[in-house]
């Protein structure tokens, strides 16, 4: 970073009224003469910023474009037809292009919403009424065939090596708004395909890594983060406890005096009790009234899960916290809206997301928090506008699928790039998921050729040497 | 897939470059061309180099620093001469030109925004093979080759001297460690502090070699020892516990990634604690650290003299194997390059803290390092096999050596095994490998399960080839109670019918799949067990003879409600009984012989099999069948190869004559050799100072993984020299080295901060005090069970649980020392997360010290911690003989390695209040004192 480093006095400061680290020598042992600075103090940004936050809704597994956002009429036409197409996955392991496959057309039927007349199909009939917010990208292309490798690429720039995950650079870049909560949040992360890599900091100091709240396929209800609650003592019990840490603590850096680094540890308590004592009031959902609890489903049966999630979402945000994932998916090698067979399955997935999703962009708006707040819904990769193996289902599609953003600084409204003709490979003003990465981070006022972390003798990025802007995508 | 793996450093050394002027400008003149070929390019070839290429690749391009790999495509010497990758194209050689390879997508994806049309790239292939006239004119840049000559002038890379004579100046040193430090601090003028209390001292020495703290009786036993050699006395007895090891050992499993899964699909390693067992037993031991380098390189080449090395040399190289490689990627030609790739930076980094990543796609750009030196290096590693490549790969497990009485009993063991299952065979229908069987070979009617109506999930295979028809579907033994399937004949039957249902069997079947044949009102269930071969020809069972009548709408319905395991449909069989007695399905009978016998052998052989453990194995690598040289792969892309190189090291730390390679060998033999030879610049210097690090808490160089150019230059050079050279006089012998540091009195100072001392040098880079350090998860871990009297110190084994099936969500437990804790990828004990515990993907010379709100979080509030607290508690108040007062005095003896201040005293007195309390309550109150004091700072730090 080249963001100028605080004094120690300053640092100190600010330390009290952050998440509540001191990084020390280890942290700054590269930076030579560096002293302790908060590595989570609010940053200047790089170009003036038009979000301060993001919120991912990860719909793991790949939902396919041609079935949802991406509308190929001539699917329809010609449904069952055998053409042939380079696969990715026959490439991958064959080297063979042309490999012969069936036409299938999608399930769902696809109308017009909005002023914009966006094309949506009948799994997200909610979501398109928010048609005139949202700006979809329809030539996304990415790495990775397998889940893993593309799930990794999503979250970190990088099939395969260890690299810091996108809220692990944002947290690092940004630094946080907020007193009592973390910077990075990821709401029921999935443990498989990648797992903690996903939200991992890799060779960024630890404190830039995601606060994980539940985890995937478990019940939202009651989920928080780690050891915020004190389930054995009473909290009269516990205040009392907390003033004798203080007198012993106190005690302690009185025969050590002028330790910057102990005070660190002294202040790491004040925050944590602090933290105990605010985020569950931010992460308690029943303070909601019933109509924004409806809003998002929640105590619905489908939606409750997932509902729960994008509200806890927006109160993250709220409080201040930069970057905020929601894993729709599950623990298993083949998460949720993997269709291999079955493609009808979409339309479970889509009924437990579709209206979480329409009552948190509706409530953003409602608050005024849309505009500058980045919505990203998006998978690793989409799926093949054909049959798998001429089956009931869709095969991954590295190569060409829709995401699609809305609020903060894009465009609304509006439809970014192209597939071809029937949707699976991007053509036309493509947009590589490096492209998505660095525009995001634009958004947020971050350069992502600035945004850099030496590490093993030379600079790293999450776009690696990649990714450029795609200003198209602003309004 | 095509896009290549790339380096950040590339875009930006580029502009290093030219702001270093490290650039020659070459001038190039065409030859007059024919006013057709002008034309031709004028025309054809200009217009898009301008439009579609110039933004990367131009003088203009460099000087806004945009210039991308190095290629200028404005001139015709930067065509000629091209950039990172090699010569952009080859005049008159279309094929051999990566111009035109990149505009076809095939090796770079040029330009990147989309691929050009074909015309456009055909006129560039008429071009190149035309000679690629250019009639365009002007300098530009090419780059210098590394000078490796001048690169072994930087300091790590200098052949270590005979000797370093400490300074003669600080006559008052006690060692000569002391005097290297001091003539330093002499030469600023700061003094050194006072040596540390004795009592601090001892809690200091414990952790750092132990990895715990002192008992109040130990603590109180060197106090109470004024001899004056007692504190030696000390550093000897610490040094020979078997504690020391599980310490050290730990360090050394930062470095090499030690886990024992991998992050994709949560794989565990079932084999891996062995090598954490070796290592332990290597730094117990003090065997040489030369020999610890080539075992774990090359163990499986070296020659043994007894069982136990041998093994011990087999289960070094789990060394290699635990890289968090995605095994699932479906490039298989990538996967294996990025398997040496990681082994390739676990070796060097962590053998000679180079960083060797940049040179898989460019020379280096900062340190002495070409790319030829990273094929070179590559070359062996790929003549290694790591992996069996499948859709999903795999690590390699291979049996170890017994000892020769253990080899015995294995062995009468598996003979008996081996004639139980050829008795078993002998009875048994004769299986071989069935091969799919056609719809229409199959007698009488049949339904493929393509023609079945289905509800739910089913996932479509033809990965076991006994299937009927097109292939089989399976329920993946997910979605129970949401799938069924119905088979019905499409035209009308009438007569007898034998009901006959296919599967493919497999262990991970279900026992129990009812299946239920529907003729009329009759209705018959038969329960299924998948995982046994099926009796009629391997593929069918049969469901029942059935009358069935043109107006009878026979079915078969099968449901995997209530099922366990991998439910199966293949095909069902409607087979007129006079054609069943006759020929069962296209072949002639292979029922059982006899039934019984068999069954009974078969049970004989699974009590007979499970009586034995299976035999030790470790996770190892093999030699790969054909040994070869590396080729470079341009721009680290696995699909676009140039030359070979022959296998080799790093130049710039070569000494004397070049290593020769074995085409029988991989050459691993030979990497160990060159890193743990005494001549080599680095190993001995890493080493050295990585030690220094884990001791004194920063290195001489502080950059403990990078003595590049790019990582810091040593603080104590001659000292450092003087420490590696002490190393290798000493055998390599750890041990030795770290009993020569902790006597220094350097080690023994005070770590208090001083304001005057601090102006100068106020990162202590000098030493003029000793580092205050925090615990480390283990040793906070470790601590916690020790004080409350619960560390079970019993040595190594296996320790993930049995019957654990992946990583994801585990959890941990256990009173074993944290250093046997399971070290999984996807679920690492919350304690070791949220205290810095180093990244198990990656080396880790130097691990984080971070203060944070969850780590207070988790002392505060961590069920784990509170009940540790109260076990703690427990403990002291069983005391029935001590009172409150006494009780404290022993508590904060074992937490804090001191007795009680006078203010300490006083709250945790006061905290704990008057004795007339209820049990209950004075249970509570002593876990809450505990649980302070292990929040306290005086226990989290070594003062």
């Amino acid at each position: 970073m080249t963001c100028p480093l605080p004094n120690r006095r300053q640092a100190l400061k600010m330390s009290a009224c952050g998440f509540g680290n001191l990084a020390l020598a280890g942290l700054l042992g590269d930076r030579a003469g560096a002293a302790v600075s908060n590595p989570l103090s609010a940053r200047q940004t790089h170009v003036p910023a038009r979000a301060k936050r993001v919120i991912f809704l990860f719909m793991q597994g790949g939902p396919s474009q041609v079935d949802s956002f991406d509308h190929k009429p001539i699917l329809d036409r010609r449904d069952g037809e055998t053409l042939a197409f380079d696969d990715a996955r026959v490439i991958a392991n064959t080297g063979k292009l042309g490999s012969s496959q069936l036409l299938k057309k999608p399930l769902w039927n696809f109308r017009r919403y909005g002023d914009c007349g966006r094309w949506v199909s009948d799994l997200f009939p909610e979501v398109g009424r928010h048609a005139d917010k949202l700006c979809m990208v329809h030539s996304m292309h990415t790495e990775g065939v397998a889940h893993g490798p593309a799930t990794l690429f999503l979250h970190c720039g990088s099939t395969n090596f260890v690299r810091p995950s996108m809220g692990a650079w944002i947290n690092y870049g940004l630094g946080n708004e907020s007193n009592n909560l973390p910077g990075f949040v990821s709401i029921a992360p999935s443990p498989g395909n990648g797992g903690a890599r996903n939200y991992g900091s890799a060779f960024l100091p630890p404190v830039y890594q995601g606060t994980t709240i539940g985890s995937a396929g478990r019940p939202a209800a009651g989920s928080t983060i780690r050891d915020l609650v004190n389930s054995r003592y009473t909290p009269a019990q516990q205040r009392s406890q907390f003033e004798l840490l203080r007198a012993l603590n106190a005690g302690q850096l009185d025969r050590n005096p002028g330790d910057a680094e102990l005070e660190a540890v002294v202040n790491s308590f004040e925050l944590a009790w602090r933290m105990q004592n605010h985020a569950p009031e931010v992460l308690d959902l029943s303070r909601e009234t019933a109509a924004t609890q409806d809003l998002y489903g929640i105590n619905r049966k489908t939606t409750n899960d997932f509902g729960r999630q994008c509200l806890m979402a927006r109160q993250l945000c709220e409080a201040g916290v930069r970057y905020v994932q929601v894993t729709y998916g599950d623990g298993s090698p083949n998460p949720a809206w993997d269709q291999h067979t079955n493609l009808p399955k979409h339309a479970e997935h889509a009924q437990r997301v579709d209206r979480p999703i329409a009552g948190l962009l509706q409530d953003l708006q409602q608050r005024g928090l849309l505009e500058d707040t980045i919505v990203w819904w998006g998978a690793e990769f989409g799926r093949t506008p054909y049959a798998q193996n001429k089956g009931t289902g869709r095969d991954h599609n590295p190569d060409g699928f829709t995401v699609w953003l809305a609020g903060g600084g894009v465009k609304p409204g509006f439809a970014y790039g192209a597939t071809d003709e029937f949707g699976h490979k991007a053509v036309e003003k493509k947009v590589h998921m490096h492209d998505l990465h660095a525009s995001i981070l634009y958004l947020l006022g971050i350069d992502h050729e600035r945004l850099t972390y030496r590490y093993s003798g030379r600079e790293f990025r999450l776009t690696d040497i990649r990714g450029e802007v795609v200003h198209g995508l602003f309004s | 897939m095509t896009r290549t793996p790339s380096h950040l450093c590339l875009a930006i050394l580029v502009q290093v470059l030219l702001l270093a002027g490290a650039i020659d400008a070459a001038d190039d003149s065409p030859a007059a061309l024919s006013a057709v070929d002008t034309a031709f390019f004028e025309k054809k070839i200009r217009p898009v180099l301008v439009k579609h290429c110039y933004a990367c690749h131009s003088t203009r391009a460099a000087k806004s620093k945009k210039l991308r790999g190095g290629l200028n495509l404005d001139s015709r010497s930067g065509v000629r001469s091209g950039g990172d990758s090699g010569p952009a194209l080859v005049a008159g050689k279309p094929d051999q030109s990566l111009l035109l390879e990149s505009l076809q997508y095939k090796s770079l994806e040029m330009p990147p925004k989309g691929r050009l049309p074909a015309a456009i790239i055909a006129d560039f292939g008429e071009w190149i093979r035309r000679g690629a006239p250019d009639p365009r004119r002007g300098r530009t840049t090419t780059r210098k080759a590394i000078d490796i000559k001048s690169g072994r002038q930087f300091w790590s890379y200098q052949p270590l001297p005979k000797m370093r004579v400490p300074p003669a100046g600080p006559s008052r040193a006690t060692s000569a460690i002391d005097a290297f430090l001091l003539a330093r601090l002499d030469e600023a003028g700061i003094d050194q502090a006072v040596e540390a209390p004795r009592a601090v001292l001892a809690r200091r020495l414990y952790f750092d070699l132990l990895g715990l703290p002192p008992t109040p009786d130990q603590l109180d036993t060197f106090l109470q020892d004024h001899r004056q050699d007692a504190y030696q006395r000390l550093v000897d007895r610490l040094l020979a516990s078997p504690r020391f090891g599980e310490r050290w050992g730990r360090h050394w499993l930062d470095v090499v990634r030690f886990a024992e899964s991998i992050t994709l699909r949560g794989f565990l390693f079932p084999e891996a604690w062995r090598y954490r067992d070796y290592v332990i037993e290597t730094f117990n031991a003090d065997r040489p650290f030369d020999r610890f380098v080539r075992e774990q390189i090359a163990g499986d080449l070296l020659t043994d003299s007894t069982v136990e090395q041998r093994r011990r040399n087999l289960v070094a190289t789990t060394f290699l194997t635990m890289g968090n490689n995605n095994l699932e990627d479906q490039d298989k030609g990538k996967l294996r390059m990025d398997v040496v790739d990681e082994q390739l930076e676990t070796i060097i980094r962590g053998f000679l803290a180079q960083t060797i990543g940049c040179a898989r796609c460019h020379d280096h750009k900062f340190d002495p390092i070409p790319t030829r030196d990273y094929y070179a290096l590559a070359g062996i590693l790929r003549s290694t096999k790591t992996l069996n490549h499948a859709n999903v790969s795999k690590w390699i497990e291979m049996p170890l050596p017994l000892t020769p009485d253990l080899e015995v009993s294995f062995k009468e063991h598996e003979t008996a095994v081996a004639s139980l299952q050829a008795q078993v065979k002998s009875l048994k229908p004769a299986s071989g490998k069935l091969a799919p069987l056609p719809l229409k070979k199959v007698a009488g009617l049949a339904i493929d399960d393509l023609q079945a109506k289905l509800t739910g999930s089913w996932m479509r295979s033809t990965y076991s080839k006994s299937y009927v028809g097109t292939g089989y579907q399976h329920d993946q033994g997910a979605t129970k109670g949401s799938n069924t399937a119905t088979f019905r004949p499409e035209q009308p039957l009438d007569g007898e019918y034998e009901v006959r249902f296919a599967y493919t069997p497999g262990s991970n079947r279900s026992p129990a799949v009812p299946v239920r044949v529907i003729v009329g009102n009759t209705e018959k269930t038969t329960t299924i067990n998948q995982k046994q071969r099926p009796a009629i020809d391997g593929r069918f069972v049969t469901l029942g003879r059935f009358r069935i009548t043109p107006d009878s709408r026979p079915s078969v319905f099968v449901s995997n409600r209530n099922t366990t395991g991998v439910v199966i449909i293949d095909a069902v069989q409607f087979l007129p009984v006079t054609l069943a007695d006759k020929q069962p399905v296209a072949g002639p009978s292979t029922s059982p012989k006899s039934p019984r016998k068999l069954q009974q052998l078969q049970k004989e052989l699974a009590a007979l099999k499970k009586r034995a453990l299976p035999r030790p194995r470790h996770m190892g690598v093999q030699e790969e069948k054909t040994i070869e040289n590396a080729r470079i792969h341009i721009r680290g892309n696995v699909h676009s190869l140039g030359d070979a190189v022959p296998r080799g090291f790093l130049q710039v730390a070569e000494f004397g004559p070049r290593s020769t390679f074995s085409n029988q060998q991989s050459g691993r033999r030979e990497l160990g050799e060159w890193i743990a030879n005494e001549r080599n610049p680095l190993t001995a210097r890493v080493l050295a100072n990585r030690l220094w690090h884990w001791l004194f808490g920063t290195g001489l160089v502080r950059t403990t993984d990078n003595f590049g150019t790019t990582g810091e230059r040593p603080s104590h050079p001659e000292l450092l020299d003087h420490l590696a050279l002490r190393l290798i006089e000493r055998n390599w012998s750890i041990k030795s080295l770290l009993r020569e540091m902790v006597l220094t009195r350097t080690y023994r100072l005070s770590s208090r901060p001083d304001q005057r001392r601090a102006t100068i040098d106020p990162e202590n880079r000098l030493l003029w005090r000793m580092n205050r350090r925090r615990l480390d998860a283990e040793s906070l871990l470790d601590a916690i069970l020790m004080i409350n009297g619960r560390l079970r110190t019993e040595i190594g084994g296996s320790t993930i649980r049995a019957g654990t099936p992946n990583d994801y969500n585990y959890r941990h437990d256990g009173d074993r020392r944290a250093v046997y804790w399971p070290v999984l990828r996807n679920s690492l004990p919350e304690i070791f997360e949220v205290f810095d515990f180093a990244n198990p993907s990656m080396v880790v010379g130097r691990r984080d010290s971070s203060s944070s709100a969850p780590q207070a979080l988790l002392m505060m509030n961590n069920p784990w911690v509170i009940q540790q607290s109260e076990h703690a508690a427990d403990s002291l108040l069983n005391q029935r003989q001590l009172d409150d007062r006494r009780r404290l005095e022993q508590l904060v003896r074992a937490t804090l390695g001191r007795p009680p201040s006078p203010h300490e005293r006083r709250v945790m007195l006061s905290f704990l209040g008057s004795g007339s309390r209820n049990e209950k309550t004075r249970r509570l109150r002593w876990t809450q004192v505990v649980q302070a004091l292990f929040s306290s700072v005086d226990f989290r730090y070594l003062h």
